[in-house]
């Protein structure tokens, strides 16, 4: 009607111009403002139901005010009631009518789509003015006219509403909150609507207690919610097309349910239900269709209703015991929590259709209270109605008796199955609405609707199913089109943690680590410590200086001396060959110094003895021949060295009695230091006699002999001990040494055929050289010297002494006489045979011609002397011219055949020699005369000469031994004519005599070593005065000489 | 909501865009203040990182990237001296959608919060 058209100006209105708008209007225009709000809320849904509720409250009161029914609850109670009834009654019709339409009428709806667009501008201004004129009008007549008119506009405005709901719906779903406390607001801003707040706070209260249960529930199947509230959304757009059919029904048929009301309510209420429900179908196939059909419609409405009466009437009674059933419980509800999910259960059912119901519940309540304000204004649209709802009635049931075992029968099945499946699932929509449903409907009405509500409960379900399905269709459409628009990639894979093994270091530094410190590598190079500590001794030199100088010099160092000595200390223990050598000079030195002392004090003993015995002697001392391989030997020789003259040697002859013992058939040669007499430093052995010996010259090392069987041998004294033959007898050990080098081995011919007379060495310096210097050179220097050695057939060798730098321990394979490790060896220079012609003739005569002697000039190598046995001293040179004269004979021109057997240079005038003969004469010799200066005959009573010698310190002395053991001792100063002393050996005879001393300026001595046949030797010192030279000597000799010639 | 398919807004604005770097900031700060000095307890973490998802959530929902749907993912592990290695692989549109990790970690415990935010069209 009239207000309708308001409403849609109003319809975008907020709450609060909306209730400007209503102060702003007449109280008198107050009841078609409640018309308009009630109309807008069923247009926009719960939501806007919700906003007005409290309006509608006031409406409710000021009905009731205006009535002054106290009485009116109970009579509101009812309505309610019924009420519920009716729309109960009206969903079932218009689940049948939905059917139809989606089966056949989908024309009536692709129109009002169309119609939409076509008219909603258009539409919109008409309708405005035409409402507020027919606001005030309220015409009858003109009402049938306005029909089709507001038909329009209101599905105009519902297709808005609709929108606008939707985006509501989604605006309250985010803020729920804040339209329920606009709404609790709006509640105390209305003053008279106290009573109502209390049970609507209430009913609150139980929802959110609901809601709650509800939301859990919820939470099992969300996905299906947006399912349901799109299903919720379309089925709601399709409801309110038809509660605005209703609407527009209801509102002709409240004229004639309020006419009724008076006999009946109830069943008024009832048949008003059925004759909206028919209208409504009616108008929904006959959109388009003109008034004209429509009266014809209401005519029937008043006899339709009667007949509906009677059907609906069961069903009333099972819904009202239900009814009773459901109020209990929800009284119980409101009470105990406990019950709550049972009722709540049954509530959100209520919820899924429920948005249909509670707004059909409320838009019937509202009609209702319409019905008593319209009550005298709709009386006569009664008739029309009522034609309108037969005609409905007529449609209905064909169609309803037609389709509806079947339909619903599969129908109620799909539902069956949808229920369990959404039946937990709830919209907040249905939530929402389910409040309202609380808060706008009483209690019991509630009720009534939960307790039918399982009849509609399958058709919803199916239907949702379809939307649903739709819903997911659009969905998938739209999904498809993003994914046009959209790429979707796979990310780059996106390291979200990477935490790293912990290494052990790192672990056992959290856990044993100090804490707050932190780990540094430092090369401390700790165990290469290198300590450094001066131990060397500080070097100290001591030097010491004076002046002014005295002794060796003005400075000195004490140090150098120190070093030599360490020097020679390492020589030492390096060279323990050379420390033996050593040892033995220095002990020879040290024994001959202790032996020394001996016998000087045994001398001084036997001088005191002695003196009377000998008057020659100042002293003498005996060599210790007692040794017990000596014992029974005759010396045959003595000889001194003439380098040493402290060395001397005696030959023993080889024992006469024959024995087994090897040492007895050899003959010996000693070497004594005269000063060392109680042993004999060396021991030569050879197996053949000795015939005669000699030293080496200068320093006495080697010692030459010829022998019986023709041989030269000679021995080297430098030769270790150790390599000779040793043999222990008694304590003490001796060596007997074999000959370094024999000629026994020299095939060649020129060694003797015969036993060599006489061994000398050839001096190796011409006449008139230095005498005591240059042998001795010679010698150091190994090969410097020859040896001359002559047998006594006359044959005269001469060998050079070579010194092999190196012995061969092994042996010469060449030098056959060499012994094994010897180093000295003669080689054979040249041999001259010394006998002449004349002499040969001479000799002839008498006797076989031997030479004896053999004697070298002492100053000229050159010059040979030899004794032969012709009582003559040959004159020989070993190359060039001979020297004159040939011979030396006696001063008488007869020829005597005697032996020589001595001749002896005179160690001061070498051209003087003395001759001793075997008939006892005694010859003194110059070079250079035949005849002899002096003759001595009958000096010693005939008696052979054995030695005749000079005295080593005056030259006008020398010694005479003849055979029978005499010696005479010749002083040619006192006496030139006999000798001085003659002492007879009468108890030992001696068998050979030498002289020795020195002529040095320190220690002058002189004596004579005499060989007894007992075979001790006894050294005798000369008394000083044979000693000491007298300086007028030289010129008594000289004298002596001139004198003879 | 407009109804043509070719209106659909595929592209967030760019003040609305998800920056990961103010998401990572915000993780850093709430693990900040809600772990340091925390010891990892088998008992309380499994709570622990719950409520630290709710808390980032909360914070990143605040930061105005609308029509974000976000997920985050909270990890919390014990520090033992292991090797822990985690990835992660998104199927999504690269131009709108990113995410946003931190990791905090003590002497007990690590832990790793990613928040993705993916666009819904």
């Amino acid at each position: 009607m009239q207000s309708e058209k308001k409403l849609t100006k109003e319809d975008t209105w907020r709450p609060a111009e909306l209730r400007r708008h209503i102060r702003d209007k007449d109280s008198s225009e107050r009841y078609s403002r409640h018309r308009e709000d009630t109309d807008r809320r069923q247009r926009e849904g719960e939501s806007m139901e919700r906003r007005h509720r409290d309006p509608d409250r006031e409406k409710l009161k000021e009905k009731k005010l205006r009535h002054g029914d106290t009485g009116d609850r109970y009579a509101e109670q009812k309505k309610d009631r019924s009420y519920d009834r009716r729309s109960e009654k009206d969903r079932e019709r218009r689940g049948e009518e939905e059917r139809k339409k989606q089966v056949g009428d989908a024309r009536n709806y692709r129109e009002t789509i169309l119609d939409k667009e076509d008219f909603r501008e258009r539409e919109k201004q008409k309708d405005r003015h035409k409402d507020k004129e027919k606001d005030r009008e309220k015409v009858r007549e003109r009402h049938s006219e306005d029909w089709e008119r507001r038909r329009e506009d209101r599905e105009k405005e519902r297709r808005r509403e609709e929108r606008e709901k939707e985006h509501r719906r989604e605006r309250r779903r985010h803020d729920e909150s804040e339209v329920r406390r606009d709404q609790t607001e709006k509640l105390h801003r209305e003053p008279g609507d106290r009573q109502h707040r209390g049970t609507h706070d209430d009913r609150r209260r139980d929802k959110d207690i609901q809601e709650a249960n509800r939301r859990s529930e919820q939470s099992e199947d969300r996905d299906k919610k947006q399912e349901h509230r799109r299903n919720n959304e379309e089925r709601e757009r399709r409801h309110k097309e038809r509660r605005h059919h209703d609407e527009k029904d209801e509102r002709e048929s409240k004229e004639r349910r309020e006419i009724k009301k008076t006999d009946d309510e109830v069943r008024n209420s009832h048949g008003n239900r059925k004759q909206t429900e028919r209208e409504k179908q009616k108008e929904r196939h006959k959109k388009e269709e003109e008034g004209a059909e429509r009266r014809h419609k209401d005519r029937g409405h008043s006899e339709v209703a009667k007949e509906d009466l009677e059907r609906d009437h069961g069903e009333k009674r099972s819904s009202r015991k239900s009814q009773s059933d459901k109020s209990l419980r929800h009284e119980k509800m409101e009470e105990e929590t406990k019950d709550d999910v049972a009722v709540s259960k049954q509530q959100m059912m209520d919820g899924k259709n429920g948005g249909e119901h509670v707004e059909k519940a409320e838009l019937a309540e509202e009609e209702y209270e319409e019905d008593f304000e319209d009550y005298e204004e709709d009386f006569e649209d009664l008739d029309e109605s009522a034609e309108e709802t037969e005609d409905e009635v007529h449609d209905g049931k064909e169609e309803q008796t037609a389709q509806p075992s079947k339909e619903i029968e599969s129908i109620r099945r799909a539902m069956a199955e949808e229920n369990e499946r959404a039946g937990t699932a709830q919209s907040r929509r249905s939530i929402d609405r389910e409040e309202e449903e609380h808060v706008s409907k009483g209690s019991e009405r509630n009720q009534s609707k939960i307790s039918r509500h399982g009849k509609f409960i399958d058709f919803v379900a199916a239907k949702q199913r379809e939307v649903s399905q739709k819903a997911a269709a659009k969905q998938k459409k739209r999904g498809a089109e993003l994914l046009h628009l959209i790429d979707l990639d796979f990310s780059l894979t996106c390291s979200l943690l990477d935490i790293p093994p912990v290494s052990e270091y790192e672990m056992y530094i959290k856990s044993f680590g100090n804490a707050n410190t932190k780990q540094a590598y430092v090369q401390c190079n700790e165990d290469n410590t290198d300590r450094d500590v001066q131990t060397e001794e500080i070097e100290i030199c001591e030097k010491w200086t004076q002046h002014p100088p005295e002794f060796s010099g003005a400075c000195g160092d004490t140090n150098f001396s120190l070093e030599a000595q360490d020097k020679t200390r390492d020589e030492l223990i390096l060279d323990s060959q050379q420390l033996m050598s050593f040892l033995d000079s220095a002990s020879q030195v040290m024994v001959v110094l202790l032996e020394e002392d001996q016998a000087e004090k045994k001398s001084l003993r036997k001088l005191t003895t002695q003196t009377d015995s000998l008057s020659f002697s100042d002293g003498s001392l005996q060599l210790n021949t007692t040794l017990p391989f000596l014992s029974g030997r005759q010396i045959s020789l003595v000889h001194f060295s003439p380098g040493q003259k402290h060395t001397m040697l005696s030959v023993h002859m080889p024992k006469v009695q024959a024995s087994t013992a090897h040492l007895d058939s050899c003959s010996m040669v000693c070497v004594w230091n005269i000063w060392e007499p109680s042993r004999p430093q060396k021991i030569f052995i050879y197996e053949a006699e000795i015939q005669c010996c000699c030293f080496s010259p200068g320093k006495s090392t080697l010692v030459f002999a010829g022998t019986q069987v023709g041989s030269v041998v000679l021995w080297d004294l430098r030769e270790n001990s150790s390599n000779h033959y040793r043999l222990k007898i008694g304590e003490d050990e001796w060596t007997f040494r074999n000959p370094t080098f024999s000629t026994d081995a020299v095939m060649s011919s020129p060694s003797h055929a015969s036993p060599v007379a006489s061994v000398e060495v050839i001096p190796s310096f011409v006449a008139g050289g230095l005498r005591a210097e240059v042998p001795l050179l010679a010698f150091e220097e190994g090969l410097s010297f020859q040896l001359a050695s002559l047998d006594e057939s006359g044959m005269l060798n001469i060998w050079v002494v070579v010194e092999l730098p190196k012995g061969n321990e092994a042996g010469s394979l060449t030098d056959l006489g060499l012994r094994p490790g010897g180093k000295v060896k003669l080689l054979h220079s040249s041999s001259l045979l010394t006998v002449q012609r004349p002499l040969l003739k001479v000799a002839g005569t008498a006797r076989p011609f031997q030479t004896l002697l053999l004697k070298y000039h002492p100053t000229d190598s050159n010059q040979f002397f030899i004794g032969t046995n012709l009582g003559l001293v040959s004159h020989g040179t070993s190359h060039g011219l001979k020297t004159p004269p040939q011979f030396y004979g006696f001063q008488e021109v007869e020829e005597r055949t005697v032996d020589i057997n001595s001749i002896h240079f005179s160690p001061f005038r070498p051209n003087l020699f003395l001759v001793g003969c075997a008939d006892g004469s005694i010859r003194l010799h110059t070079v250079n005369h035949e005849q002899p200066v002096a003759e001595w005959k009958n000096s010693t009573a005939g008696e052979p000469v054995i030695s005749a010698q000079w005295a080593q310190t005056r030259p006008a002395v020398f010694c005479v031994l003849d055979a029978a053991s005499n010696l005479h001792i010749w002083d040619m100063m006192k006496d030139d004519a006999q000798p001085l002393i003659t002492k007879k050996m009468s108890t030992d005879g001696v068998t050979a005599m030498a002289v020795f001393g020195d002529s040095g300026h320190q220690n002058t001595y002189s004596g004579i070593a005499l060989a007894h046949e007992s075979g001790k030797i006894e050294l005798h010192y000369f008394t000083p005065t044979l000693t000491v030279l007298n300086p007028t000597e030289e010129g008594k000799l000289e004298s002596i000489m001139t004198e003879a010639f | 909501m407009v109804e043509g398919s070719d209106s659909y807004l595929i592209r967030p604005n760019h003040q609305h865009k998800f920056k990961p770097t103010i998401v990572k900031e915000y993780i850093h700060e709430i693990l900040r203040e809600r772990l340091s000095g925390v010891l990892y307890d088998p008992e309380s973490v499994p709570e622990l990182t719950r409520s630290l998802a709710e808390t980032v959530k909360d914070k990143v929902k605040n930061a105005g990237f609308d029509k974000y749907k976000l997920v985050v993912q909270v990890i919390i592990g014990e520090q033992r001296g292991q090797g822990v290695k985690m990835t992660s692989k998104c199927l999504w549109d690269a131009d709108t959608d990113n995410y946003a990790a931190d990791v905090f970690m003590n002497e007990s415990l690590f832990c790793l919060v990613a928040v993705f935010g993916s666009y819904y069209y």
